[in-house]
C-alpha cells in the first residue's frame, strides 16, 4: 500500500508549512517535499505607502530578523532618493554596517544556542522533552548563559543604533536617523551587565573551537549526513572576501567552478528568475542561464564561505582557512557543516563589531546625504539566512507600485527540498516504524538552514509538529502530534478562572 | 481555584505585549499595552515583543510577577483567559520564538529561580496582513482590560 507521510507544523499566519514524504507500495522513498510559503502578501501591503515608510513597514515582515528587512529596504529605498552605497556619508554607512553585524552577530547566536546545540548535544534520537534549550541549560549552564549573552550584546547594538530593540529607526533615506554617542560606543566596548566586544570575539572563538572539536568526534554523521551538490550564492567584496552588507553577487557550482561573476546588485533581474511548483507556496529562484534544473542555490552561512576568498578578519579568516583545508579547498556541500560556517562568521562579526566602535566616523554627526530622486531602487543584503533582495518602484508622488522581495528562505527553498529528500531516501526509506529519532532527522537536515517560518507572529496555542501518514488514497493510517503550542492545557476553554 | 497574585500593580511587575500590528488581531498584545500605557495607572514596567526569545529569561528574572499578553487563536466565550504561567519546556518546530512558560522554565533552570508569571491570552479571529483589530477581537480587548483593571490592577 502507497503511503505519504505529512509533517506539518501549522502556524496561524502562514498557513500550513509542511513535509511530505511519499512512499510507494513497497515502502520506498518516491519523493519528497517541502512546503512553505512566503512573503508575496507583505509585497502588496506596502504598495501604495510612500516610500519612506518602506524601511520601517517592513520591520514587521519578521520578529526574528527586522533590522536585515530594514537594511534591505533602506539601501533600495537610498536609490529612490538618488544616492549608491558610496554616496552616503562614512558615519552613516558605518553605523548601518555595525547594526547589521550585531543583527548577523545575535541572530547566529540564537540559532546555533538555541536550535542547533539541542541537536548536537543530545542527539537525533533523544526524547523531545531533551532536544531544547531549557535541557541545554540543565546540562550546561555556562553555555546556555553565553549564548543568552551574546543574544543581548547584539541587542544592545541594535537599541543604540536604533533607539529601540522594535519598532527603532535607524535608517532613514540617504543616511541613519541618530548619532552614536561616546557612551554608547563604551558602554560596548566595557565589560557591564552586557559583556563587552572583546568578551564577545573570545567567546565567538571558544565556540569555533567546540564546534571544530565537535566534528572531530562526529565527522562521519556531519560530512555525510544531507550532503549534496548545489549551487552557492552570497556577496563578495571587491577583492573576492565575504561581505555581508554590500558587494556583487558571486554565484558558484558544486565544483567551484563561477557560474555568477561578481554582478552588481542592480542587475539582478537580468540572471535571476523564479519558478513555480503546484505543491508549493513558495517560489524557486535559479539562475536564468543554467536553467531551473541547475541554476538554483543554496544561500546562508555555508554558502557565503563557499564562494568567497577569505574574510577581511584576523581570526575569522584563520578559521575560514581551516574550514577550506577541511574540504582541500573544494567547494563544501555538507549541510551540517552550515553550523560551523555559521560559528565562524559570529567570529567575524565579533571582530568588525570592535573594529567599527574604535572607529571615531561613528560618532560624527555626518549622518544623512541628498540625491535627485528615481523611480526604481533595489537594496541587496546578507542577511543571517542569506542573500536577501528588496525591489521597489514608485510614481511620481513617491508612492511605492511595486514591491519584490526575494528573502533568504525563498532561496534556500530548493536546497532545503533536496535536504529533506535526501533524509528521506536515507533515513525513512523501508523503515517499517516511522521513529521520533527518524523525523528528528528530517527537522535536523532543515533546522540547518536556519529557515524563517515563523515570521512576526505567534499567537498563543500553536505551532505543533503534526505527523500524518496518509495511504495512497489520502486515508490516514497514522498520526501523531508534538510540540503543540502550550497555552490551552492549563485553562479550562471559555472560563475566567476566579481571581 | 484562586490565581491572585499577592501585589501586582506595583514597580516590581513586568506587563510583557507580544505580537505584531501589522497582522491585524495579532496586534491585541500591543493594544493592551497601549491602553495600559495610556492610562497611566500601571505602576510597573511596559515591554513590547514580536516574539519571545531566549534572552526574554533574563529579562523577566528582574521582576517579581510577569503578565505575558499576546493574541490568542483558540475563540473562548468570555474573549479571553487568565491563567498562572507554569514554567514547562515545550517547542514548536524549527521556530526561533519561545512561548511564555518555556521562557519561565529557562529562567528558572539557569538562574534557580523565576518570577511568579500570569498569562493574558485574548481572543483574535483575523490575522492578514493590515492594521487594525477586528470588531471582535476588540471587544475581547476591551473585556480583558475591564477584567485587568477591575481584578489584577486593585492588587
Amino acid at each position: 500500500m502507497g503511503k505519504k507521510i505529512v509533517i506539518d507544523p501549522v502556524t496561524r499566519v502562514e498557513g500550513h508549512g509542511k513535509v511530505t514524504v511519499h512512499l510507494d507500495e513497497a515502502g520506498h522513498v518516491e519523493d519528497a517535499f517541502f512546503h512553505i510559503v512566503e512573503f508575496r502578501g507583505f509585497e502588496r501591503f506596502v504598495q501604495g505607502h510612500p516610500y519612506w515608510e518602506a524601511p520601517l513597514l517592513v520591520q514587521r515582515l519578521c520578529g526574528i530578523c527586522p533590522v536585515s528587512h530594514h537594511l534591505a529596504a533602506a539601501k533600495a529605498i537610498d536609490q529612490l532618493v538618488g544616492l549608491e552605497p558610496e554616496d552616503l556619508s562614512p558615519a552613516a554607512t558605518k553605523l548601518r554596517r555595525l547594526l547589521h553585524y550585531g543583527q548577523v552577530f545575535q541572530s547566529h547566536a540564537l540559532h546555533f544556542f538555541y536550535l542547533a546545540s539541542p541537536d548536537l548535544l543530545f542527539g537525533f534520537d533523544a526524547p523531545p522533552e531533551k532536544r531544547n534549550v531549557v535541557a541545554v541549560a540543565a546540562e550546561n549552564k555556562e553555555l546556555a548563559r553565553k549564548g543568552i549573552l551574546m543574544r543581548k550584546f547584539g541587542q544592545e547594538i541594535i537599541k543604540a543604533i536604533a533607539g529601540k530593540k522594535i519598532h527603532g529607526i535607524a535608517a532613514v533615506p540617504g543616511g541613519v536617523h541618530k548619532t552614536f554617542t561616546p557612551e554608547e560606543r563604551d558602554y560596548l566596548l566595557e565589560d557591564n551587565e552586557t559583556p563587552s566586544a572583546d568578551t564577545m570575539i573570545e567567546w565567538a572563538g571558544e565556540i569555533v573551537r567546540f564546534i571544530k572539536e565537535y566534528h572531530d568526534r562526529h565527522f562521519q554523521w556531519l560530512n555525510s549526513f544531507a550532503r549534496y551538490p548545489s549551487g552557492h550564492l552570497g556577496l563578495v567584496g571587491p577583492d573576492g572576501e565575504l561581505e555581508l552588507y554590500h558587494g556583487r553577487l558571486r554565484a558558484i557550482d558544486a565544483e567551484g567552478n563561477i557560474t555568477l561573476h561578481d554582478i552588481p546588485g542592480n542587475s539582478y533581474l537580468k540572471y535571476f528568475t523564479e519558478g513555480v511548483e503546484k505543491w508549493s507556496y513558495m517560489k524557486f529562484p535559479y539562475l536564468k542561464h543554467l536553467g531551473r534544473k541547475r541554476g538554483w542555490n543554496r544561500v546562508g552561512p555555508l554558502a557565503r564561505l563557499n564562494v568567497c576568498n577569505g574574510i577581511p578578519t584576523p581570526l575569522a579568516h584563520k578559521e575560514w582557512e581551516e574550514f577550506r583545508d577541511y574540504t582541500n579547498g573544494q567547494t563544501n556541500n555538507c549541510t551540517m557543516h552550515s553550523h560551523w560556517a555559521r560559528l565562524i562568521e559570529m567570529l567575524h562579526c565579533a571582530e568588525r563589531i570592535k573594529e567599527l566602535l574604535l572607529d571615531k566616523d561613528v560618532l560624527s554627526t555626518d549622518l544623512v546625504r541628498k540625491g535627485t530622486p528615481r523611480p526604481e531602487g533595489i537594496g541587496i543584503i546578507e542577511a543571517p539566512r542569506g542573500t536577501l533582495i528588496h525591489h521597489y518602484k514608485v510614481d511620481e508622488k513617491g508612492m511605492i507600485t511595486k514591491c519584490n522581495l526575494i528573502v533568504s528562505t525563498t532561496h534556500n527553498n530548493e536546497p532545503m527540498n533536496r535536504a529533506v529528500r535526501w533524509v528521506a531516501q536515507n533515513v525513512l526509506s523501508e523503515k517499517a516504524e516511522i521513529t521520533e529519532g527518524m523525523l528528528n532527522q528530517i527537522e535536523v537536515a532543515i533546522r540547518a538552514y536556519d529557515p524563517c517560518l515563523s515570521c512576526a507572529t505567534h499567537a498563543l496555542g500553536k505551532m505543533p509538529l503534526q505527523v500524518v501518514v496518509l495511504d495512497y488514497e489520502g486515508k490516514v493510517v497514522d498520526e501523531r502530534t508534538k510540540g503543540e503550542g502550550a497555552g490551552l492545557e492549563a485553562c479550562e476553554t471559555g472560563v475566567i478562572p476566579d481571581f | 481555584m484562586t490565581h491572585a497574585p499577592e501585589k501586582l500593580n506595583t514597580p516590581a511587575t513586568l506587563l510583557l505585549g507580544i505580537g505584531n500590528s501589522a497582522r491585524r488581531d495579532d496586534g491585541l498584545g500591543w493594544a493592551f499595552l497601549d491602553v495600559i500605557r495610556e492610562q497611566g495607572q500601571f505602576a510597573g514596567e511596559i515591554t513590547y515583543r514580536y516574539q519571545l526569545q531566549v534572552e526574554d529569561a533574563d529579562v523577566i528574572r528582574a521582576y517579581q510577577t510577569v503578565i505575558f499578553v499576546d493574541a490568542l487563536h483558540q475563540p473562548l466565550e468570555a474573549g479571553f483567559y487568565w491563567k498562572p504561567c507554569l514554567p514547562v519546556a515545550t517547542f514548536g518546530f524549527s521556530t526561533h520564538a519561545l512561548n511564555p512558560e518555556s521562557v519561565v522554565a529557562l529562567c528558572q533552570e539557569l538562574y534557580g529561580e523565576a518570577p511568579e508569571a500570569y498569562t493574558l491570552g485574548i481572543s483574535g479571529y483575523d490575522w492578514e496582513l493590515a492594521e487594525g483589530l477586528s470588531r471582535a477581537a476588540i471587544i475581547n480587548l476591551r473585556a480583558a482590560l475591564l477584567f485587568f483593571e477591575e481584578k489584577a490592577m486593585k492588587y
